[in-house]
């Protein structure tokens, strides 16, 4: 099986964000928006460190 | 110096009394660490345990599909070690490895790079979850006279 970089970030940023939430909330509302900013601060901080590393690349 | 004995002989008890289970506590986090998710079943933590159990399979299956590597207990350096701490944490797909990934590993391709890192995250959050199923199986029982 062959996952691309982002392909395999958005895998690890959903399985680790659920877990995330479940260890650390509560609530079942709680533990939605903790998982949905999770995730999304995992995806905006990976691509913006992508997008810092850019210059470097050439 | 006594006067500060003194108080703490003369605070009064707490109202409530944790009784512990550390029976419970074991049981439950040995499960959770030989199936991921199983010590929260046994506890009864339903959501928990599915939640618990997709996260840790989704990551170590796709990272042997992957094809990463995994860490043997007869390391070579302390990394190694660490790899191998961080592996078997995911208990019964570090065991199963040769089974889901049967071509075995390669790390010539990213792709391969990208299984390893996989493999040791589903081991690191599954430790995690084993750690929450001792705690929660520790205080099962509630407070006494509750």
């Amino acid at each position: 099986m062959i996952l691309s970089h982002f392909q395999t970030l958005m895998l690890f940023a959903l399985a680790v964000s659920l877990a995330f939430a479940f260890l650390s909330k509560h609530t079942m509302s709680e533990q939605l928006r903790y998982a949905v900013w999770s995730f999304l601060g995992f995806l905006v901080v990976a691509i913006g460190i992508g997008w810092l590393m850019y210059p470097f690349s050439r | 110096m006594e006067s500060g004995e003194t108080e703490m002989e003369t605070e009064p008890a707490a109202t409530t009394t944790v009784r512990l289970n550390p029976l419970l506590a074991i049981a439950a986090a040995a499960a959770a660490w030989c199936v991921p998710g199983l010590g929260h079943l046994l506890l009864r933590r339903w959501a928990k345990a599915l939640v618990y159990f997709l996260a840790v399979a989704s990551l170590a299956v796709a990272g042997l599909l992957m094809r990463g590597n995994i860490f043997h207990s007869n390391a070579a350096d302390a990394f190694e070690m660490l790899g191998f701490l961080a592996d078997i944490g995911s208990g019964v797909f570090y065991f199963l490895a040769d089974k889901i990934d049967v071509a075995g590993p390669d790390v010539s391709h990213a792709s391969g790079d990208y299984g390893t890192r996989l493999i040791a995250t589903a081991g690191v959050l599954n430790i995690l979850c084993v750690l929450e199923a001792f705690e929660i199986g520790l205080r099962r029982r509630g407070r006494a006279g509750a």
